[in-house]
């Protein structure tokens, strides 16, 4: 199992994936504190409420990258054929699976408290260079780095899960995106009660929107979510045939 | 091989000491993909120590029964034993099979010697034996660059290096000289050879009969998912017939 795991953190490490997301992960982070930094006006960033809406881009990005990054540790070895050797190696795939799972947790981690770093940086000192007063408490950015954290860890055993049950990769990127921004994004608009409800909305909650979700049930929710996606993926993988 | 001390029933089912059960074998093997009947019925043992040319039309079903043989796919029907087990029930699966399957099974822009230590670590295989087999294969230079530089020739030593990580006792490939240039069908012959003199056992599919000729012991020859022949070359071509001529009857004569 040592083994497994020292194998996938060493496939994490050896292809240009990892930057590419890293990079796309900083770009998302720039754009967004351009819209709702630089450009919101005063006065819709005055509140804690509002201040932290916006920080919470963070939160956001960070399940995003981590799902990514967790849907691409199984659905590019299915792409290029690497599946084939290491089943060879693990017939027994299981142990392939725990390990492709505790590293997407911890890839999760990883991006969870680099997106959240970032943008709770950013955002501070683009508040400050504004002369907007800081709402936020030394509690608000715990919150938000930990959340943030455990956010990215959840969405990243969510994205092995969905990879190994989708396996097709493009269906499986676009899906974790379209996901976020259609569904999450139209629900929160339209029907707020579900969207709170949601994979993305639970981990807004744990990352810090209180007034939504208490942070026993946004943990709840969201280790539910992760496991029965786990548990799909789990299956289908020791069930079917590798083509 | 390690050496066997358990009663294992698989084993005891077939009647043999666990140290002479065949390399591989094929029990009324069948596999079904909807209404296609890939492998039908297919039964043969190989024993230690040959070559055997796996042979057959495209589409015949030889990678569907090598990964059956692999634990890759599930049969419908019969069993696919490798040392009297099933690919899933090996403790070692590296250190008694090797297997090369497709030219193509790398991450592009990982190098040769991290494709080689991701299946390293996870067979628990130290370091040291990733720079031997990279040796083996005369792969050592390029070893640092990513797999997208590499030939398909170069690919394909990859491939073979992979297989040779846990040094097992049974190597199979399947098509290993497509793409090859002569040099590299000579190289590849030598190397198999090789083994066969070292007692290892080669289970090697192909249809470039002309190559096979020079290389295996046995043949078997497949076609529509069914064995139409299987046996040394000599037998088969024992009335003076080319192994082409026995091979072209025999598929040829089959209805499509």
């Amino acid at each position: 199992m040592i083994g497994q795991l020292r194998s996938e953190l060493l496939k994490q490490r050896s292809t240009q994936t990892t930057l590419f997301l890293f990079l796309a992960m900083v770009g998302f982070v720039a754009l967004a504190v351009t819209m709702h930094v630089i450009a919101l006006s005063p006065a819709r960033l005055s509140t804690n409420a509002h201040q932290l809406d916006v920080f919470q881009i963070g939160t956001r990005a960070a399940m995003i990258f981590a799902g990514l990054a967790g849907a691409l540790a199984i659905t590019a070895e299915i792409r290029f054929g690497t599946i084939r050797p290491t089943f060879l190696v693990e017939p027994r795939r299981s142990p392939v699976l725990a390990a492709k799972l505790a590293v997407g947790g911890l890839v999760g981690i990883f991006y969870g408290l680099l997106a959240e770093g970032l943008m709770a940086a950013a955002a501070t000192i683009a508040f400050s260079l504004r002369g907007i007063p800081n709402e936020l408490t030394g509690g608000d950015y715990t919150r938000i780095l930990l959340g943030g954290a455990a956010a990215g860890a959840l969405w990243g055993i969510l994205g092995v899960g969905v990879g190994a049950l989708v396996r097709n990769q493009v269906a499986t990127l676009v899906g974790i995106l379209a996901w976020m921004f259609l569904v999450e994004s139209v629900s929160e608009g339209f029907v707020p009660g579900a969207a709170k409800l949601m994979p993305g909305g639970a981990g807004l909650s744990l990352a810090g929107n209180e007034h939504k979700l208490s942070l026993a049930v946004a943990a709840a929710l969201l280790i539910a979510y992760a496991a029965a996606a786990s548990a799909a993926g789990w299956l289908a993988t020791l069930r079917r045939d590798v083509a | 091989m390690s050496p066997q001390t358990s009663t294992d029933t698989v084993k005891a089912e077939a009647g043999k000491h666990p140290l002479e059960a065949s390399v591989v074998e094929c029990r009324t093997l069948s596999k079904h993909y909807g209404d296609v009947v890939a492998v039908d019925r297919i039964s043969f043992s190989l024993e230690p120590g040959t070559v055997t040319g796996f042979l057959g039309p495209n589409g015949a079903g030889k990678t569907t029964t090598l990964r059956l043989l692999l634990g890759l796919a599930q049969p419908t029907s019969g069993d696919a034993l490798v040392f009297g087990r099933r690919y899933r029930e090996l403790e070692h699966p590296l250190r008694q099979v090797g297997a090369v399957l497709e030219s193509s099974d790398y991450h592009p822009s990982r190098s040769g010697r991290d494709h080689l230590r991701s299946l390293a670590l996870a067979a628990d295989l130290p370091p040291s034996r990733v720079e031997e087999v990279l040796e083996l294969v005369e792969l050592r230079n390029a070893a640092g660059r990513r797999v997208r530089t590499y030939s398909l020739g170069m690919r394909q030593r990859l491939g073979v290096a992979a297989a040779l990580l846990g040094d097992p006792d049974l190597l199979v490939l399947d098509e290993p000289s497509n793409g090859l240039d002569p040099a590299g069908v000579r190289w590849l012959r030598t190397f198999l050879r090789g083994l066969a003199a070292k007692g290892r056992s080669v289970l090697v599919s192909s249809h470039l009969l002309a190559e096979v000729a020079q290389t295996v012991d046995q043949v078997l020859i497949i076609d529509h998912g069914r064995l139409l022949a299987q046996g040394s070359l000599n037998e088969l071509t024992g009335t003076g017939q080319t192994l082409e001529d026995v091979y072209l009857e025999l598929t040829e004569g089959e209805p499509a």
